[in-house]
């Protein structure tokens, strides 16, 4: 069939009537196809599919009125004419004719005017139907995709948003995105040495643009903390990226915490959300209060980016508040917001530790009352559980572990490094120099542990031996707050000494025993003291030694104990 | 109108007046008040929000877009008059450290 020729076919019992329709038609350039009677008016087409149909009302066989139902009815959605011809136009027949699926009519005698009118106003017809069903049909199409995309995207987007750690029974949140993509993100990981990382954050808008910027700063964090990189350096380095990536108009208001087990310390870097919260166990009360104090992360970067972080003690029982501003602008009915007054009032009525989460989420819920959600609303509470924040991820060592290309061989090396005080300054050198070890010799398994070794080593070098810090300080909880505040201000103007740290290893009965000397130049320690029996050395200070020995084969104290040698022995 | 902008007779100072909702509903009407500007035109900038009842995030961008626009640190942007609602998203986000709030 000719795609720009019109087919008409002319269903009529009379010769003649049919022979002067085809003449007409002919010549006004269709394609004619013809039927005799009503049964052959439906297989005609059936098989030809015209694009109009002059029918005829009595026919033998089938009437006009009973083919035009069945043609209709195999036309589906296609809009195909079928004009009737009839002798006179009486109401009877008309009103059988529209209930049969009938589209116009034409009475006798022929007129060519009349036909070519006819034909011309019920082709636009149906032209114009056809490209509303074409539209209709690539609309849907169009959703289907669109919504098996969002789909997928959402599924990929949770395994790599995965919420790593929150599922620990210390740990509650309420994470409620308005739309399929959550503009919020709320992300918590294991320290290698112990302890947890979260990250809270907010990002302008919602929805799918809002999600993307989730990836890199997911990566950054698990990546980051994994290896041992302090919340510093990790918000520094999401901080570059979303500058990088992120259009002007969006960024990430954001609290990043790291609540650290050994020290019984909770640091925080606060760019743009409402005050984080420590609830205090014992007194009911809220006992400390972090505002935001910097700019939100992606908006500028370089020299006048704001690194710096508080400090505070904690205590078994506290629990730790973070929310994003979509807690506090929860609206009722008559638009007004929830608010920070109405949020700290919750704090002061003394409840229980273990209610407080419920009732929060129960007096926003009775607060919004039916109202629609604006915007995503995440709240996130930490009970300050010693045991269960010690606990430390494997998953990650390993995956670092099949890094290492010569992990299966263990072979001999060495490495010394010479930190100085500049360097130090601007540097914690663990990270890097665990991944060096982890790239050089794989220890598969090994990552935390090895870690511990050298964080305790090093504190003990840079805190004693260089800043001179009195572990005996750190008797008490705000003891250790004064002790890290200390730490800062020394650190920020070291301008002397330096840490070398030697290490060799050696194949050793299927596995390896590696050496780690660490010498300061300061003054050492009375080495008696600290090797005293772990009973009469109860307090925070000489904890990490009695950790050492835990871990490693031979600890020994040389110098005037400003040079400390432990043999590590892996297999 | 939410969103009108005055220019002083020298030419140097513009002040844009917010009323209402301050939010991404704005943000043509916002943007054609800084716009034609350039940052070597040397044009202070004052935003009035004496009468905005409220400010979001989508807001703050706006203000950000805007301080690129006229040349990042170069800018001279004063944002005045705002209530305390406002006032305190500002500072939560610590925009004084990019803008000059009185």
């Amino acid at each position: 069939m000719n795609e720009n020729t019109l087919t008409v076919l002319v269903a009529d019992d009379d010769v003649t009537n049919r022979l002067l329709l085809e003449a007409i038609l002919r010549k006004e350039g269709y394609d004619v196809i013809h039927a005799e009677d009503g049964r052959e008016a439906v297989e005609v087409f059936e098989r030809e599919r015209p694009d109009l149909v002059l029918m005829d009302i009595r026919m033998p066989e089938l009437d006009g009125y009973q083919a035009t139902e069945l043609i209709k009815a195999m036309s589906g959605d296609v809009f195909v004419p079928v004009i009737f011809l009839t002798a006179n136009s009486d109401i009877d027949s008309m009103v059988k004719s529209v209930e049969a699926g009938g589209d116009d009519f034409l009475a006798k005698p022929y007129n060519r005017i009349q036909l070519q009118t006819r034909i011309n106003a019920l082709m636009r017809i149906r032209e114009l139907y056809s490209t509303v069903r074409l539209q209709r049909n690539e609309l849907i199409q169009h959703q289907k995709r669109l919504e098996r995309e969002r789909q997928m995207a959402k599924r990929l987007f949770a395994n790599i948003i995965h919420t790593g750690s929150l599922d620990r029974p210390n740990i509650k949140y309420l994470l409620s995105p308005m739309s399929l993509f959550s503009g919020d993100i709320l992300l918590a990981a294991p320290k290698p040495s112990g302890g947890l990382h979260v990250i809270l954050g907010d990002f302008t808008g919602h929805g799918l643009a809002a999600a993307t910027g989730a990836l890199p700063v997911s990566s950054i964090f698990y990546g980051m903390t994994a290896k041992g990189y302090s919340i510093t350096e990790i918000v520094t380095e999401i901080n570059t990226r979303l500058t990088t990536i992120l259009p002007v108009d969006m960024f990430l208001a954001a609290c990043l915490i790291d609540i650290d087990t050994t020290t019984h310390t909770l640091t925080v870097w606060n760019g743009g959300l409402p005050p984080l919260m420590v609830y205090d166990a014992r007194r009911l009360a809220i006992s400390l209060r972090i505002p935001s104090q910097h700019l939100p992360l992606g908006i500028i970067d370089g020299e006048s980016f704001s690194r710096r972080v508080q400090v505070a003690g904690i205590h078994q029982g506290d629990r730790i508040y973070i929310c994003s501003d979509g807690v506090l602008e929860t609206q009722n009915r008559q638009g007004e917001m929830f608010g920070q007054d109405r949020f700290d009032a919750l704090f002061a009525t003394k409840l229980a530790p273990d209610a407080l989460f419920d009732t929060i989420l129960g007096r926003l819920s009775d607060f919004q009352a039916g109202s629609l959600q604006q915007d995503d609303v995440t709240l996130l509470e930490i009970c300050y559980d010693q045991s269960l924040l010690e606990q430390r991820a494997d998953t990650v060592e390993e995956e670092a572990g099949a890094r290492g290309r010569l992990s299966a061989v263990p072979s001999s090396w060495g490495l010394t490094l010479t930190l100085t005080a500049d360097l130090l300054k601007v540097l914690d050198p663990l990270p890097l120099l665990i991944q060096t070890l982890m790239d050089l010799q794989g220890f598969r398994g090994q990552r935390q542990q090895l870690y511990t070794v050298f964080s305790e080593l090093y504190s003990n070098a840079l805190e004693h031996g260089l800043l001179r810090l009195d572990s005996s300080l750190k008797a008490n909880a705000s003891g250790f707050v004064e002790y890290y505040q200390a730490r800062e201000q020394r650190l920020a103007v070291l301008s002397e000494g330096e840490i070398r740290i030697d290490i060799h290893h050696q194949p050793d009965a299927g596995g390896g025993r590696l050496t780690i000397a660490i010498e300061d130049t300061g003054n050492g320690f009375d080495v008696n003291s600290a090797l005293l029996p772990l009973t009469e050395n109860l307090g925070h200070a000489g904890r990490g030694i009695q950790l050492l020995r835990s871990i490693c084969d031979e600890v020994t104290f040389q110098g005037s104990g400003n040079r400390v040698e432990v043999v590590y022995r892996w297999r | 109108m939410p969103v009108t902008s005055t220019v002083s007779a020298s030419g140097k100072d513009i002040t844009i007046k917010i009323t209402g909702r301050f939010d991404f509903a704005v943000q043509n009407e916002f943007r054609d008040c800084y716009h034609s500007t350039s940052p070597d035109d040397g044009v202070s900038f004052t935003i009035d929000m004496h009468k905005a009842s409220y400010m979001d995030s989508s807001a703050l961008g706006m203000l950000l877009m805007m301080r690129e626009h006229l040349g990042g640190n170069n800018a001279d942007i004063t944002i005045s008059n705002s209530s305390a609602d406002i006032s305190n998203i500002l500072t939560v986000a610590n925009f004084q450290s990019l803008f000059k709030i009185s």
